[in-house]
């Protein structure tokens, strides 16, 4: 099997290469054949890919441990659902999956723009081969995932560390290659443009989706990473300034600079030379992170190693990038002249471009930050490092000035805004501001970040709630339907707008997050039973330490019960679990009580079983939860602005009866999971062991209650429970599995109803994907809902739309300088 | 053109130069630096009193936590040179014997090393590590 995987990747690694050259011959010399035939050979890397991924996977599921890669980063005990991942889970694995969602992304790119940029194409086949080329080239001569051993053969993998086998561990790679991915195609269609000369707007619109695309998985991949480091690590945080961290965020601010200053080359044929320089750098960061963090330049707690060959192979790349890239830039520079001069510095050009430069110098901070050790190693001898405290010193004031700017734009007119335009604009945000800024000072609100930015995110808020409300009530006037109609009608005439300031909504909750960072408490105490500890408003007083076992790991679990203003509120169970054969390095489980308004955060670090004492940091982090609920609505956003043009054209201002309330509960029911999830969950119970649990869930308390065990009411003055608990225990302890022990309940009860249910094994394993489900069902939703509606009733079909004079007005007013 | 090309110039100055200071003010009291225990210990006088980024492994079977405390002592060594480490508050999961770990603090007269508060940064447990094994000397 190793070597039908190797012959692949070498296949691909051919099959790249005369894509590249076909398509630029064929573009050369105007050959359709010769152009044809490298896409095709495009499309063909896509499914050798597709064949050496199955390779992997097929090697991993089975055990093929004669495989190094199989070898290290699996075991045979380890679940499927784990096994089939480790193929993303080390270096080199990853290079390959990486370059196997780059061919499946550019086919899909190739695939859509093939007839409308016909003259782009060639390049873009050509420019995303050589990427893949590069990738390939590494994977065949240094990183070969297929290498194997040459001697002897492992009997066993060395099977993964317990704390990666998590879920968020899991879907967080991908989500972040998916995003690096997603921005290699912009970079393609613009180096394309460059080199045909076909400088014209319409590269962008082929890319502007795809950039949106990649940003929002790299926006959830972040997040993905926040959440991992916030549950997992216990040390009460999600952000650390971690070279990795910072890594993603790179490209991540360069992309959502593009996505700003695209509109202004849009509307006034501005920025050009910005835009595809960004596009370019954007591209540059992708690789310079993936090279910074796996090569060893920077050095991170994270265990890279020192990869020197590595590191040289991807300096010559960068380098090439950058030379090539910009020296076509600089060729092009004289059709790439501005159509428009700049007006004014009132205007949203103006704010975008502020924007923009904001963005960009955060990202040169943050890589300034990271690379400061190399840097100074390179320059004085010595290595000096900088750490958090000196990125939040610069990082806070620009993210508060991006926030100001987030409300300012959209209340500033194209080309030039006048006084009374001004007055009339700012008036609310500005209220809203200053009553917000005063009550938080009144309210005794003493950290002065956390206080500018409720005051700006006040004014945020105002702003977008002034454009969704101006603009719902000047169509409601227009079409005559109910405001609640008219709001749809205007999201979905200008979806990438309106999806922007949903975005915008989202990003203003995730600084409010931010901003409850500046009121945190925590208090570290040594506790016997009885005894508490007081942080906040909050008192944990310590019950019991227990040890327990389940047969894969021993817990030893404090019991405490929290109370809130002196009255109790509820139990938390923070825990160390000590895995077998991995005794040395316990597990900390943290338990999380989470809030509206803030998560109780518990972790106990040390215990002494013997003196019932346990050592535990308790964590009160206010708002922290609305950083989620943040990215949810980000995710929304992005989704709205992404829906295809023709999915929900709302011209017609004639809806289906009912379209509006059907609309409404589907809002309702796109949210709930999410507030579900971010007030659900309110206690991490571990006291009982996984298979246990899932026992008491499967079998039914006897005492009469007509629940699962696990959910008895009775409980836990419940002898039925503790009886029935105790033989789980007990049979789980003989050795018995889940199955076994639903089977002897059986027996012993003489019938199948004392089972709650029949058993649904594949939840589990599909719990993980729950959100990714809900997201893809909720843009699948509202996409067929749209397709639906924006059909035309029969016979009105070719009537011209209905325009409504005030919204034209309105988007005239907007539109009025344009070209 | 030449006036416009001045107002440019001198923002961008003033801008660059605001930038640079702040920079120079923050970087100077943020830094720390970064060393290993063998560099730190071949000379202990000179890093008495600065910031450090302390990098090394720690000596097995050393670790001792005062009961009923967070109070730990442990030694950390790299190429022959040993470091008593004095620490109070969590170390991650990842901190145990021989693990490889970044330490902040600061190196006192009498030779020990006085880890501030959440300063142990314990290799994290990555699945990017190249070949070897975790937390063994010789795995970078």
């Amino acid at each position: 099997m190793a070597g039908l995987g190797y012959y692949l990747l070498l296949a691909a690694f051919v099959v790249c290469a005369y894509a590249a050259s076909m398509s630029v011959a064929g573009a050369r010399r105007g050959s359709r054949g010769l152009i044809e035939s490298g896409i095709g050979a495009f499309y063909l890397v896509a499914a050798i890919m597709a064949a050496a991924s199955a390779v992997i996977v097929y090697s991993f599921v089975t055990g093929d441990f004669s495989i190094k890669y199989v070898a290290h980063y699996s075991d045979s005990v380890q679940p499927l659902f784990y096994k089939i991942t480790s193929y993303w889970g080390g270096l080199d694995g990853s290079i390959m999956f990486w370059v196997f969602m780059l061919s499946l992304f550019g086919s899909a790119a190739v695939y859509v723009n093939r007839e409308r940029h016909r003259e782009l194409i060639p390049y873009v086949v050509a420019t995303i081969s050589v990427v893949q080329m590069f990738f390939l080239f590494l994977m065949v001569v240094h990183n070969n995932p297929f290498t194997t051993f040459l001697t002897e053969v492992p009997a066993d993998g060395e099977g993964l560390n317990p704390l990666l086998q998590n879920g968020y561990m899991v879907i967080h790679p991908p989500t972040m290659y998916l995003g690096f991915v997603g921005l290699t195609i912009p970079y393609a269609f613009g180096m394309a443009a460059l080199i045909t000369g076909h400088l014209d707007d319409s590269w962008l619109r082929a890319v502007r989706r795809w950039t949106m695309f990649a940003w929002l998985f790299l926006s959830l991949g972040l997040m993905l990473g926040m959440i991992w480091a916030y549950e997992e690590l216990g040390w009460g945080g999600y952000w650390g300034w971690d070279p990795v961290e910072n890594a993603g965020l790179l490209p991540w601010f360069t992309a959502t600079a593009f996505l700003h200053s695209v509109m202004v080359q849009e509307r006034r044929g501005m920025l050009r030379v910005w835009n595809v320089s960004l596009v370019i750098v954007t591209f540059f960061l992708t690789i310079f992170g993936t090279f910074m963090t796996r090569s060893g330049v920077v050095q991170s707690v994270h265990a890279f190693g020192e990869d020197v060959e590595l590191a040289r192979m991807f300096v010559v790349f960068l380098i090439t990038i950058l030379i090539v890239s910009f020296g076509f830039v600089l060729y092009r520079l004289p059709l790439l002249r501005s159509r428009n001069e700049f007006d004014s510095w009132v205007s949203r050009e103006a704010a975008f471009l502020v924007n923009n430069w904001i963005l960009l110098f955060g990202a040169m901070f943050v890589l300034f930050g990271t690379m400061f050790p190399t840097l100074s190693e390179a320059v004085t001898g010595e290595r000096l490092t900088v750490g958090p405290p000196f990125f939040n010193k610069w990082m806070l004031p620009i993210g508060l000035m991006l926030l100001l700017l987030t409300g300012i734009g959209p209340l500033l007119a194209w080309k030039k805004s006048t006084v009374n335009n001004l007055k009339d604009q700012f008036l609310i945000p500005v209220l809203a501001c200053l009553v917000v800024g005063i009550g938080a000072v009144a309210l005794g609100v003493r950290v002065w970040t956390s206080g500018l930015c409720f005051a700006f995110s006040a004014f945020v808020a105002g702003t977008i709630s002034q454009e969704f409300w101006r603009g719902a009530r000047v169509r409601q006037g227009a079409t005559g339907t109910d405001i609640l109609t008219a709001l749809i009608g205007l999201v979905s005439r200008n979806k990438r707008r309106y999806g922007g300031y949903t975005v915008h909504v989202g990003i203003v909750l995730i600084f409010l997050g931010f901003a409850g960072e500046g009121f945190k408490q925590d208090e570290e105490a040594n506790l016997r039973p009885g005894q508490q500890v007081q942080v906040g408003q909050f008192t944990v007083r310590m019950d019991a330490l227990k040890v327990t076992d389940d047969g894969q790991k021993q817990m030893v679990t404090s019991h405490m019960t929290v109370f809130r203003d002196g009255k109790e509120e509820g139990k938390v169970y923070p825990a160390k679990w000590y895995f077998r054969k991995h005794e040395t390095q316990p597990t900390t489980e943290v338990a999380i009580r989470r809030g509206f308004m803030e998560d109780l955060y518990v972790v106990m670090p040390a215990f002494e079983v013997e003196a019932q004492s346990a050592s535990v940091a308790v964590h009160v982090n206010p708002l922290v939860n609305w950083i989620w609920f943040g990215f949810g609505l980000l995710t929304l956003g992005t989704g709205i602005a992404l829906l295809p043009e023709t999915a929900f054209s709302f011209a017609l201002a004639k809806m289906p009866a009912g379209a509006v309330s059907t609309t409404a509960l589907m809002l309702a029911l796109l949210l709930l999971p999410t507030v579900g999830w971010a007030q659900g969950e309110t206690v991490q119970a571990v006291q009982r062991s996984e298979t246990q649990r899932r026992i008491e869930n499967d079998i039914m308390c006897l005492c009469g209650c007509r629940a699962p065990m696990g959910s008895c009411p009775m409980r836990p003055n419940c002898s039925h429970y503790d009886e029935q608990s105790l033989k789980v225990t007990q049979l789980l302890a003989e050795g018995q599995d889940h199955d076994a022990v639903l089977a002897s309940f059986v027996r012993d009860y003489g019938s199948q109803a004392v089972l709650t249910a029949p058993i649904d094994r594949g939840f589990n394993r599909l719990a993980w994907a729950l959100p990714y489900g809900v997201g893809v069902a909720m843009l699948g939703a509202i996409f067929l809902v749209a397709r639906r509606w924006s059909r035309a009733p029969e016979g009105s079909a070719s009537e011209t739309p209905v325009l409504d004079p005030t919204l034209d007005r309105r988007v005239d007013d907007e539109l009025r300088n344009l070209d | 053109m030449s006036h416009k090309a001045t107002k440019i110039g001198i923002t961008s100055l003033v801008l660059v130069l605001a930038f640079g200071g702040l920079m120079y003010s923050s970087l100077s009291e943020g830094t720390e630096y970064y060393k290993h225990v063998d560099e730190v210990m071949a000379n202990p006088a000179e890093w008495q009193g600065k910031r450090l980024q302390l990098h090394g492994f720690v000596v097995a079977k050393s670790i001792g936590r005062r009961s009923d405390s967070l109070e730990y002592r442990f030694d950390v060594h790299q190429n022959g040179k040993v470091v008593r480490a004095y620490y109070t508050g969590i170390v991650p999961d990842t901190f145990k014997d021989d693990a490889e770990v970044v330490l902040k603090g600061e190196l006192r007269q009498d030779g020990s090393f006085h880890v501030d508060k959440d300063g142990v940064m314990a290799k994290c447990p990555s699945k990017y590590e190249p070949e070897g094994k975790l937390g063994t000397p010789g795995a970078e």
